[in-house]
C-alpha cells in the first residue's frame, strides 16, 4: 500500500504528459505535482488543453506519452484505485435527466460500492440543501441545483482528490455563490485541480497556479499570487483569449 | 544547363512507390504463373468427363481466386491483431489493402462463379453456400469502408477498423456454415473425396494457377501499401504545411 | 463489488426505460407494423400458404426490431455526460458491456412476450403450441447472440458519425447466420416438417454463436469502450 498516510508521496505526480489525436499534438510535455490538501488551478485560453489534462488524469484519455499517478497509484497499472481515488466535476452534470436525485445518487454509490448508502445520500443531500427535491426527476432542475447535486455526486465516494473543469460554466451568481462556499468548506480536507478561465475565480482558493497554451506549460507558479500580478503574467504569455 | 536542376525538381515531384522494382518483379511473375496456368489447363489436362465438360475450366481462375480472397481476409485478421496490440499505423494501413484486395477477389469469385453457373446449371445465380457466403462477406467487408469513413479520429478509426476486421473474419466461417442450412446447393465439388476424379494434369495445372493468383495478390498488396505510404507522406506534408 | 455495479446499471436502465418508455414502446409497434406489412406483401392472389414464411418473416421482424432498441443502448448516457460518468466509476468494463447486453435483452424479451401471441394468432393459430418449448429454445438462444453481437457494435457505433446508420451496416451482414439458424428452426418447429434432430442442430449452432461472440466481446470491450 503505497497510498494512504504517506506524506513523502505527491497526491497527483504528472511527468511528461502527452496526447495526440491522430497527428494532432493536443498536449506536450506536461509535468507538476500536488501534494496532499493542494490546490492547483490550470488556467488558458479555450483549446490550450486544461480539459485534456484533466482528462487524463481522470482516466477518461489514454496519455500518448508520460506517466500519471494519483494518490501513489499509476494510472496506466492499477486504473481502479486511481478511479476510487477521484472525484470530476465538470460543466456537465453527468447525471441521469429522467432518474431523481435520489435514485442517480443510489446509481452512483452503487458504483463505488459506498457503504450504508442511504445515510450518506441523505447526508450529503443535505449538505448542498436539496433534501426537499430528493424524489423529483433531474430534468426539473435549475443549472444550479443540477450543478449542486454533481457537487454531490462527486464528493458521495469520500474522493481524495478532486478534479473541476469550469466548474462555473453556466452558472447564474447565486449558483457561483454556492458553490464557492461547498468548495470552501471541502477545501482543507481535499487535493484539487481545477480548469478555469476565470481570474478571481480560479485564484481564490488555488496555492499553485500553472498556465496552458496550445498545449505546453507556458507558466508555473508554487505560492499564492494577487491578481493583478497573476493577469499581467498571464498576458504576458498568452496572447489570444482574454481573462474574465 | 538546366537539366541537373530539372532532375532534382521531377525527384521532388515524383517521389518513387518504395519498392517498386521488386513489386513490379513479383506481379510479372503472377502474370506468367497465370497463363501458365490457362495453357496447362486448356491444352494439357483432358476436359472433364463428368456433365460439367469445359466449362470446368473456370476452375482453374474460380477456386484460386477465392482462396486467394480468403487469404486477403486472413492478411486482415492478422493485421487486426497485431494493430490492436501494438498500436502502430502500419498494422491498420496493412489492415486497409488487404480488405481492400479482399473485396476485389470476392467480387471476382461472384463473378466467375456467375459465369460458371449460368455455363453448368443454366442459372446466372443460385444461393449455393459458398457463393452466398462470398455474397456476405462482401457486404460485410463494405461495410468495413462505411465504418471508416464514419469515424473523424485517426486512431480511433484504426481501433475500430481492427475490431471489426477480427469480428468480421470470424463471422465468415460461421456464415459458410449457416449457409448450408439452406436446401441443398449446387456447388461441384471439384477437390476432395467425392470430386469428378481429377486428373493429376488438372491438379498441376490448378496448382499453378494458384501460385499466380496468390503472387498477384502479394504483388498488388504491396503496390496497395507503397501508394497508402505515399498518401501518408502527402497527408503529414499537407498538415504541416497547413499549420 | 462487480455484481452491486451489474444490478446498479441494469436496473438505472430499465427504470429510465419504465419512466420515459421511449425505445419500447417504438420497438413494439415497429413490430406490429411490420407483421401488418409483412401479410399484406406476401398475401399472393388465391391466397396461398404462408406458414412455410412464418419463420423467417418472424426473425426479420425482431432483427429489425431489436436494431431500434440496440441504436438507443448509450443514447440517453450522451447527454449530460453521463457516458463520462460511467467511464469515471472503478467498474470493469465487461461488467457494462454485460450490464448494457442484459438491457437490450429485457427489452427484446419484453416486445416478444407480446409480439409472439400476436404473430400466432395472425399467421400460425396453434402450430406454436404444440412445440413450445423448442421454439423458446431457439428464442432464447437467438435474443442472446443479437444482444451481444449488438451491444457490442453499438458501442463502437457509439463514436461515429451517423451512428444510426452505421449500426444497421455492420450489424446485419454479421447477424445474417443466425437469422438462418433461428429462421428455418422456427419454420422446421412451426412446419412440424422436420424431425427434432434438425431443431437441435440449429439450437447447437446459436449456442456456438453465442459463445463466439460473447468471447469476443469479453475479449475487445476494453478496447471498443473507447479511451
Amino acid at each position: 500500500m503505497v497510498g494512504d498516510g504517506d506524506t513523502a508521496v505527491p497526491e497527483i505526480r504528472v511527468e511528461g504528459l502527452g496526447k495526440a489525436f491522430g497527428r494532432r499534438e493536443v498536449l506536450r510535455d506536461v509535468s507538476f505535482t500536488v501534494g496532499r490538501g493542494g490546490f492547483l488551478t490550470l488556467f488558458g485560453p479555450n483549446g490550450a488543453g486544461k480539459t485534456t489534462t484533466l482528462r487524463l488524469v481522470a482516466t477518461l484519455l489514454r496519455p500518448s506519452s508520460g506517466s500519471v499517478a494519483v494518490a501513489g497509484y499509476d494510472l496506466k497499472d492499477d486504473p481502479m484505485p486511481v478511479r476510487r481515488a477521484i472525484g470530476f466535476i465538470s460543466h456537465n452534470a453527468l447525471l441521469y435527466r429522467d432518474l431523481t436525485a435520489q435514485e442517480n445518487l443510489r446509481f452512483y454509490a452503487d458504483m463505488y460500492g459506498v457503504a450504508d448508502p442511504g445515510r450518506r445520500i441523505g447526508e450529503l443531500l443535505e449538505r448542498v440543501e436539496l433534501s426537499h427535491r430528493r424524489y423529483d426527476v433531474v430534468s426539473t432542475y435549475s443549472k444550479g441545483m443540477l450543478q449542486r447535486l454533481a457537487i454531490a455526486r462527486a464528493l458521495l465516494h469520500e474522493p481524495r482528490v478532486l478534479l473541476l473543469d469550469e466548474p462555473h460554466s453556466g452558472l447564474d451568481p447565486h449558483a457561483v455563490e454556492i458553490l464557492d462556499g461547498l468548495l470552501g468548506e471541502i477545501r482543507a480536507a481535499h487535493t484539487f485541480v481545477m480548469a478555469t478561465h476565470n481570474l478571481r475565480q480560479g485564484l481564490a482558493l488555488a496555492d499553485q497556479v500553472m498556465i496552458l497554451d496550445a498545449g505546453r506549460v507556458v507558466f508555473s507558479h508554487v505560492g499564492r499570487l494577487a491578481a493583478d500580478e497573476f493577469a499581467a503574467v498571464y498576458h504576458e504569455h498568452v496572447r489570444e483569449g482574454a481573462l474574465v | 544547363m538546366e537539366s541537373a536542376s530539372t532532375a532534382a525538381a521531377s525527384a521532388v515531384a515524383r517521389p518513387a512507390v518504395p519498392g517498386l522494382a521488386a513489386t513490379t518483379a513479383i506481379l510479372a511473375a503472377a502474370g506468367v504463373a497465370l497463363l501458365a496456368g490457362l495453357l496447362v489447363g486448356f491444352w494439357i489436362a483432358p476436359t472433364d468427363a463428368s456433365t460439367l465438360g469445359f466449362s470446368q475450366k473456370i476452375f482453374y481462375f474460380h477456386a484460386p481466386i477465392a482462396e486467394t480472397a480468403l487469404l486477403a481476409y486472413g492478411v486482415a485478421f492478422v493485421a487486426a491483431l497485431l494493430y490492436l496490440r501494438r498500436g502502430a499505423a502500419r498494422y491498420d494501413r496493412l489492415g486497409v489493402a488487404a480488405v481492400r484486395l479482399g473485396l476485389l477477389f470476392s467480387l471476382l469469385v461472384m463473378v466467375t462463379g456467375v459465369i460458371w453457373g449460368r455455363a453448368a446449371w443454366g442459372v446466372w445465380w443460385a444461393w449455393e453456400p459458398r457463393l452466398t457466403t462470398f455474397l456476405i462477406a462482401c457486404l460485410l467487408y463494405s461495410a468495413y469502408f462505411v465504418l471508416r469513413g464514419a469515424v473523424e479520429d485517426e486512431s480511433r478509426r484504426a481501433t475500430y477498423a481492427a475490431l471489426f476486421a477480427v469480428v468480421a473474419f470470424v463471422d465468415v466461417p460461421i456464415t459458410f456454415f449457416a449457409t448450408r442450412f439452406l436446401p441443398a446447393g449446387l456447388h461441384p465439388v471439384v477437390l476432395g473425396p467425392s470430386g469428378s476424379g481429377m486428373d493429376y494434369r488438372d491438379l498441376i495445372a490448378f496448382l499453378i494457377s494458384m501460385a499466380g493468383m496468390t503472387l498477384l495478390f502479394v504483388g498488388l498488396l504491396r503496390l496497395e501499401l507503397g501508394i497508402e505510404a505515399l498518401r501518408e507522406e502527402l497527408r503529414e506534408i499537407k498538415y504541416r504545411l497547413g499549420r | 463489488m462487480g455484481l452491486r455495479q451489474y444490478r446498479a446499471m441494469v436496473r438505472k436502465d430499465i427504470v429510465r426505460e419504465l419512466r420515459t418508455r421511449e425505445t419500447v414502446v417504438a420497438m413494439l409497434l415497429f413490430v406490429v407494423l411490420a407483421m401488418v406489412v409483412f401479410h399484406y406483401a406476401f398475401t399472393v392472389p388465391g391466397g396461398g400458404d404462408l406458414s412455410l414464411l412464418t419463420g423467417g418473416m418472424l426473425w426479420v421482424v425482431f432483427v429489425f426490431g431489436a436494431l431500434l432498441g440496440l441504436n438507443r443502448t448509450f443514447a440517453h448516457e450522451k447527454d449530460e455526460g453521463c457516458f463520462d460518468g460511467l467511464l469515471l466509476c472503478p467498474v470493469d468494463r465487461v461488467t457494462i458491456f454485460l450490464a448494457k447486453m442484459t438491457a437490450n435483452l429485457v427489452f427484446l424479451g419484453l416486445i416478444q412476450v407480446i409480439a409472439v401471441p400476436l404473430f400466432a394468432l395472425f399467421f400460425a393459430t396453434g402450430r406454436m403450441a404444440t412445440h413450445l418449448p423448442a421454439f423458446l429454445a431457439l428464442v432464447v438462444l437467438a435474443d442472446l447472440g443479437i444482444a451481444a453481437l449488438g451491444t457490442l457494435l453499438a458501442t463502437i457505433a457509439m463514436h461515429t458519425r451517423a451512428r444510426e446508420l452505421l449500426l444497421p451496416i455492420v450489424f446485419l451482414p454479421l447477424v445474417i447466420p443466425l437469422l438462418i439458424a433461428a429462421a428455418s428452426g422456427t419454420s422446421a418447429v412451426l412446419s412440424g416438417t422436420a424431425g427434432s434432430g434438425s431443431v437441435l442442430g440449429r439450437l447447437a449452432f446459436l449456442l456456438v454463436y453465442d459463445g463466439v461472440f460473447l468471447v469476443l466481446a469479453y475479449g475487445t470491450y476494453d478496447v471498443a469502450i473507447g479511451e
